[in-house]
């Protein structure tokens, strides 16, 4: 079956103009995706640039108005702190409340510390 | 006594030939490369114990009903699902619920390096009937360089039905050894500067255009070919079910559950499908080859092509060309390669979010490959 290369086997087959179509379609449509996709964002933020122009805004003119996803990475994980009400500082306000009581040895600190002999 | 005779003669040890050996050995190796390699576990797995299943010797046809090929058996209703193209879509429509396209949404320019990556089909295609096959079994063989399995199996299905079982375990053996044979072709393909660049972050891609994008690509692709429609419309349908945020049942179903009971439906058939007396030919060895050099080819085309937008390219906007060997699809294999391989020249360089684009659009490429070649060749076969 295998025991010579054929290139007439091909030229007949149609191979060629099978794999020249095929391999362009393939092409176009994931260009045509291309195509879409990278105009959907300009259509999606038409609005929004309208907006900032009629403010003046410097930021109308930009190419790209989406924030990257590193930043909006950092933007979620600092609401997340906000409200899960984890923060760096402390408010300083003191919750330990000092309560009087009588003098008695069995909670005295003299008794619970070892005594080491002095020099 | 003539009883226990009978029972001697249909024991493994009276049948066994050197090809059930070979295969046996071909399966526990899979099961090696599964478990120590950790090459495509949850492939290999299933498809290495499926050599093993379908290679224990027994006398065939005389009514036990024990192989795959065996009409009536259990095995072969459950393979009734790879050889009708049943179980392609139904993984298509798992990994499409768990696919997030956001990468290419953000960058739409590397859907074309998942075009670029189809090369290695057609002209694979073209080799393989110069060295003699049809030209519909020379399709089905092409299609491994798309280095997608569940698409492989679905077009050689419906194109070569013969050659199902060596094409499965070919497409399958190179998706799982991805990590083995693209580095060096990169690394070949590539200068370490290149391989050093870097490109800026994805940005974050609307709700919206998350949603358009299975709506818009379904309609877009499938209507220039139709071919794919199984394969497409359940890719897109599954991330649709993901995307639409209102369906998060259905789409953790497809996701978890349905993929998980498919793939093993579909790996242990595959495997057993590669019975000694069907499987060991010459036409096996040589899809073997064929295979593995359209993966190449598919490989080298994604790279290089990356490589040709850069000249078009300026700035921030360059690529780093090594993503390009990702469109060969083999999700996420490909992509963690080359994020490998990224990290290797730069601890810094971060390079798989932006290898999974073009790896899910090589899944989307090579399914529009598959259905173009059957609107060509259905007519013809």
């Amino acid at each position: 079956m295998f025991d010579e290369f054929s290139l007439n086997a091909v030229w007949e087959s149609g191979a060629i103009l099978i794999s020249v179509v095929g391999y362009v379609v393939v092409f176009i449509s994931l260009l045509l995706l291309f195509t879409i996709f990278s105009n959907m964002q300009r259509v999606l933020t038409f609005k929004q640039r309208k907006k900032l122009k009629e403010q003046g805004h410097k930021a109308a003119d930009a190419e790209d108005l989406n924030i990257s996803g590193e930043v909006s990475a950092a933007v979620s994980m600092a609401i997340h702190l906000h409200f899960a009400e984890i923060h760096d500082f402390e408010n300083t306000v003191l919750t330990i409340k000092k309560v009087q009581r009588t003098y008695s040895p069995w909670s005295s600190k003299l008794y619970g510390l070892r005594q080491l002999p002095r020099k | 006594m003539e009883g226990l005779q009978h029972f001697l003669e249909f024991t493994g040890f009276a049948n066994v030939t050197i090809w059930h050996i070979i295969m046996i050995a071909v399966g526990l190796f899979f099961i090696y490369l599964a478990i120590v390699k950790e090459y495509e576990p949850l492939l290999l797995v299933p498809i290495g114990f499926g050599v093993i299943l379908g290679n224990i010797p027994f006398v065939e046809n005389v009514g036990l009903m024990l192989g795959i090929y065996e009409e009536g058996s259990v095995l072969n209703y459950l393979y009734y699902g790879v050889v009708k193209g049943i179980y392609p879509p139904l993984i298509f429509l798992g990994i499409g619920a768990m696919t997030d396209f956001s990468t290419l949404l953000s960058n739409p320019k590397l859907m074309l390096l998942g075009a670029a990556a189809q090369v290695g089909i057609f002209l694979t295609f073209i080799t393989a009937i110069a060295l003699g096959f049809p030209t519909a079994k020379a399709a089905a063989i092409g299609i491994i360089g798309g280095a997608d399995g569940p698409t492989a199996i679905f077009l050689s299905s419906k194109l070569a039905p013969d050659l199902i079982g060596p094409i499965a375990i070919a497409a399958y053996s190179y998706m799982a050894l991805v990590p083995v044979i693209q580095p060096p072709i990169i690394k070949l393909l590539t200068s370490p500067a290149e391989r050093k660049i870097k490109m800026k972050p994805p940005r974050a891609v609307s709700k919206i255009e998350k949603i358009a994008f299975p709506i818009v690509g379904l309609l877009l692709t499938t209507f220039i070919a139709p071919g794919a429609l199984p394969l497409l419309g359940m890719l897109f349908f599954g991330n649709l079910l993901k995307e639409s945020g209102v369906t998060r049942r259905l789409a953790e179903t497809a996701s978890r559950p349905l993929i998980d009971i498919v793939t093993i439906l579909h790996g242990l058939t595959v495997g057993a499908s590669t019975q000694a007396n069907v499987f060991l030919t010459s036409d096996s060895i040589l899809i073997f080859v064929l295979g593995a050099v359209s993966f190449m080819i598919a490989t080298a085309g994604g790279v290089i092509f990356a490589k040709v937008m850069n000249l078009f390219l300026k700035g921030d906007d360059k690529l780093n060309p090594m993503i390009g060997a990702a469109g060969v699809s083999a999700v996420p294999d490909s992509a963690r390669v080359v994020q490998h391989l990224g990290v290797k020249e730069d601890s810094s360089n971060y390079l798989l979010m932006h290898a999974m684009a073009p790896n899910v659009s090589g899944v989307i490429g090579s399914a529009i490959a598959a259905g173009i070649l059957m609107g060509f060749l259905l007519k013809v076969f």
